[in-house]
């Protein structure tokens, strides 16, 4: 997925160069952190990872989602944030705040449950159940519930499903995933516009069958046993055919969800009611407590920080879906006992680290000492300690993602602030004891500090640094060419859904270098890349999980990255508010379990 | 006088285009693809292709800019947007809106932020600095002088904040600040921009004061004005009919260009209190290299300086009799 991006002038040339971005960056206050808050007893997150996630059965799938205890219905939630949503219509959602907002009003194949555990399970959303596929996943069979309708009353068929995935191939909708686009022609390598147009000129796309009005069937060019993962994503939400306005329907879609549009201006407000043809009967899922939702846009970190803080009038029943805790005010919330009742946090999918071009840096020892000897506990501190920043990573795959396995192969956590020694036993192996790398970094203040702690620990084992500045508008398209003349350069990832085909694939297949994409370490092993196919192949979720988890140490073996953080959330929301959780799938506060206290 | 407001217009619509060409050029110097934020997280490249076609952004530059001139006149239509009728300044590459309709929106917050404020800063700016060149070296004077230098030397992002905490969360006496349309409820309107007025109005009120009081304190010291005393004026008279307009000229102008800069946005005050105003759009557009949005807040914050320009030199005429326009 696609997360928000927040504050630094670097992550918004992540957005910008449509790459990817950061979640929970609002916690990057760009101008480095108080001194306070980069001590070392702060108290210890419950930065819990998810604690398992699995493919749920029809049963979990059956409406309706079991009570919140407590909650009762009706009032207003108020949900302050700095940004409007970019996109809403879904085929043009890759950002988790636009996928957050989208889940009261769009509704997907499939979609995740999560239990009080904290547990997730991919459940049938608008499907009886996650799917069925007897050929290793090229064919996928989904059946519609009974009962489902649009806003105005309108039952969903199958046909509504085909048709917004049909209308994923209109030359305007350029934002949303492409994964289904690519599956679904008769060729995977060419590109897909070019072998089918979108439904607008009245063709249809014959690899999606409807043989009655509550069978989807997808066939698709190749296997993809995680393809019910995909059709999760907001980007494959449903649009119906009769009230598809086009380029217009970003700003009004029509609600499947618990709540529809009533009124969205731009940039300022964006206001729900309560969709009276949703059925919770359908949706196992979703509550719909409140009567409405008021949504704010326009309000900074800084700002929705103290209005939390003050939890005055209306903001008692105030949320917000991305705004963390600013930086700043992090220390004075811990010690504040009530406002800690009413924060939120978590572990998000996103984790940074810091691309080694395998391309340039051939010699495995020394990609080896560069990790050894990287100052991960120095650059925490920088960044204002873990709740600003995230836990120190050691592996690929995020906690989020099933499968993951922990490991530490260059013991990190023992000595996080780098072993030199050991890293220059590793440059005396390599047979250049002191190599020269380029280190290329976003020209921000906090960068720039850390450009001086990475300078200091690596020269300290031996190395020459010569530290190369980039803009951090451009930081992307410096980066981007696969002929770049740097070594090392920090970079992110969300899995798109959480399995380790996007966590993983889409940077380390080496068969996929090109200028731009994201494998940016050009990292290109073949078995790296068999073992990759072989994994894709495996239908069973935990088998799958299983093997990409071994390819995650393959990858580290290969030393292609020094991994940073699994970034963590901190938010606050209004004392007046009930069932507001975080979601680990997005990585911010939920709207879905949200009710009034009364 | 007509022939001369006609010259003046005319120059400043020539000043305005020139501004969006550079505007428009400057832009693209920037080694930066703004196709790339309207493709999806791996983004192929004949998507990339595809955008910049439905963008415009596969013709030449001097086309693209043509092509954005003609738009405000005879409309466009994006495929990536849809369709963006007269006057067309495009549609902002971040939120997907006409950049017209986002400015026209919010122009009235800006107004409003601008003309109360502008009412509070010229009623107490030169009132304070008039008792101060009134009484100058006695007790009043220093009281307004060094006032004037602390609130000149104060921040609107600290006082912003500091003045919402006490007045709107802990004593809670006026409403959290948001834009109330006037049309709407005028009394509502009032007290949801009061505090932005005030902070707004604390620093520059702080300029006006000492620019008035040192005007003033010249023109009493000038020789029509000692001439005048000698004719036996009352202090009055000299003070107010005299000293006064002929202080007012350089203030005038000063005045018209922080009124035009404010209307181009009041940055950091639109920020303090999220106010949805001209200048949160200017902020964002440069935050998110959105081009189109960029050029439309230039351009209004552009003409608001050239027009208010050519009105401070028509007033010239009224205030100093000896200003000639043609």
């Amino acid at each position: 997925m696609r997360s928000h991006s927040r504050r630094i002038a670097s992550m918004t040339a992540v957005l910008a160069a449509g790459a990817l971005a950061l979640a929970g960056c609002a916690k990057g206050g760009g101008g480095g952190a108080p001194q306070g808050a980069a001590g070392t007893s702060q108290k210890p997150l419950e930065n819990k990872a998810v604690s398992a996630i699995a493919v749920g059965t029809a049963a979990d799938s059956t409406g309706p989602a079991p009570e919140v205890t407590g909650a009762k219905s009706g009032g207003t939630v108020y949900m302050i944030d700095r940004d409007d949503f970019s996109h809403l219509d879904p085929g043009r959602i890759y950002l988790n705040y636009n996928a957050s907002v989208s889940k009261l009003f769009t509704r997907t194949l499939t979609d995740y449950k999560r239990d009080d555990a904290g547990n997730i399970k991919l459940v049938g959303d608008l499907a009886t159940d996650t799917g069925t596929t007897t050929d290793g996943g090229k064919t996928w069979k989904f059946t519609l519930k009974d009962g489902l309708k649009w806003q105005d009353g309108t039952p969903i068929t199958s046909a509504d499903i085909k048709y917004s995935f049909e209308r994923l191939f209109a030359d305007f909708i350029t934002e949303g995933p492409d994964y289904a686009e690519t599956w679904l022609v008769p060729d995977a390598k060419k590109p897909f516009r070019e072998q089918y147009k979108g439904p607008y000129d009245g063709k249809e796309l014959d690899t999606i069958e409807t043989p009655d009005d509550k069978t989807v069937v997808f066939h698709l060019n190749g296997a993809h046993p995680d393809f019910n993962f995909t059709v999760a994503m907001t980007g494959y939400g449903a649009v119906p055919k009769a009230q598809d306005t086009k380029q217009k329907y970003d700003k009004q879609p029509f609600s499947s969800g618990p709540y529809k549009i009533v009124s969205h201006i731009t940039d300022k407000s964006l206001d729900l009611e309560r969709n009276e043809n949703w059925d919770p009967k359908t949706d196992p899922i979703r509550h719909a407590y409140p009567d409405k939702f008021h949504m704010e846009f326009g309000i900074q970190a800084q700002q929705t920080t103290e209005r939390f803080l003050a939890d005055a009038g209306n903001d008692k029943y105030a949320f917000t879906f991305h705004n963390a805790v600013a930086p700043e005010r992090v220390q004075e919330v811990l010690g504040n006992a009530e406002a800690m009742k009413r924060s939120i946090q978590g572990l998000t999918p996103f984790t940074t680290f810091y691309n080694i071009n395998t391309k340039r840096i051939t010699d495995i020892n020394v990609r080896k000492a560069i990790i050894t000897a990287w100052p991960a506990k120095q650059i925490q501190q920088i960044g204002g300690g873990e709740i600003n920043t995230g836990k120190i990573a050691t592996t690929v795959m995020s906690p989020t993602v099933l499968g993951y396995e922990a490991f530490d192969l260059y013991g990190k956590l023992a000595k996080p602030e780098g072993d030199p020694e050991a890293a220059k036993k590793l440059l005396a192996q390599s047979g250049t004891p002191n190599p020269t790398v380029v280190y290329a970094y976003n020209q921000t203040p906090t960068q720039e500090k850390v450009t001086v702690a990475i300078k200091e620990a690596l020269t300290k084992a031996g190395f020459k640094v010569v530290a190369k500045p980039l803009n951090a508008g451009t930081y992307y398209d410096a980066i981007g060419p696969v002929d770049n003349k740097y070594d090392i350069y920090w970079g992110g990832w969300a899995a798109d859904w959480p399995t380790g085909s996007t966590a993983i694939q889409p940077q380390y297949d080496g068969r996929l270098i090109t200028d731009n994409s994201p494998n940016y370490t050009h990292l290109n092993v073949p078995e790296i890349n068999d073992a990759i196919d072989k994994a894709n192949a495996i239908t069973d979720a935990a088998e799958a999980g299983k093997a990409w988890a071994a390819i995650d140490r393959q990858i580290m073996e290969q030393a292609a990255i020094v991994p940073e953080y699994y970034q963590t959330y901190f938010g606050l929301y209004g004392s007046g508010l009930g069932g507001v959780r975080f979601d680990p799938v997005w990585g911010e506060q939920s709207a879905i379990d949200i009710y009034v206290k009364q | 006088m007509t022939s001369y407001l006609v010259r003046r217009v005319t120059g400043a619509l020539v000043i305005l285009v020139i501004i969006s060409a550079i505007t428009f050029y400057l832009f693209y110097a920037v080694p930066r693809d703004p196709a790339r934020a309207f493709c999806g997280k791996i983004c192929q490249p004949e998507t990339l292709a595809l955008i910049r076609h439905n963008l415009g952004m596969d013709e030449p530059l001097f086309v693209q800019y043509w092509h954005w001139l003609v738009g405000i006149f005879a409309g466009r239509d994006f495929v990536q947007f849809g369709s963006c009728p007269a006057p067309c300044l495009g549609y902002s590459f971040a939120t997907q809106e006409p950049v017209f309709s986002a400015i026209v929106d919010r122009f009235p917050v800006t107004l409003s932020l601008t003309l109360g404020a502008s009412v509070v800063i010229l009623a107490f700016g030169i009132l304070t600095g008039m008792i101060a060149a009134w009484k100058v070296g006695q007790p009043l004077d220093k009281i307004a002088s060094s006032s004037s230098v602390i609130g000149a030397s104060l921040q609107i992002y600290f006082v912003g904040p500091l003045l919402a905490f006490y007045l709107v969360d802990t004593m809670q006496l006026i409403p959290r600040p948001s834009y109330v349309p006037i049309t709407e409820n005028p009394l509502d309107w009032f007290t949801h921009l009061l505090l932005p007025w005030v902070v707004l109005s604390i620093i520059f009120t702080a300029n006006y004061t000492r620019m008035t009081r040192s005007q003033m304190v010249e023109q009493l010291a000038e020789d029509y004005v000692r001439t005048a005393r000698a004719k036996g004026m009352s202090s009055r008279t000299v003070f107010f009919r005299f000293a006064w307009r002929g202080a007012m000229i350089p203030i005038l102008t000063i005045f018209g260009v922080d009124l035009a800069t404010l209307l181009g946005g009041a940055i950091i005050t639109e920020q303090t209190f999220s106010l949805h105003g001209i200048g949160e759009l200017a902020v964002r557009a440069v935050q998110n290299t959105d081009l189109p949005m960029l050029l439309g807040v230039t351009i209004v914050g552009a003409a608001a300086i050239v027009l208010l320009n050519i009105v401070v030199d028509v007033l010239y005429a009224f205030i100093d009799p000896r200003v000639r326009l043609s």
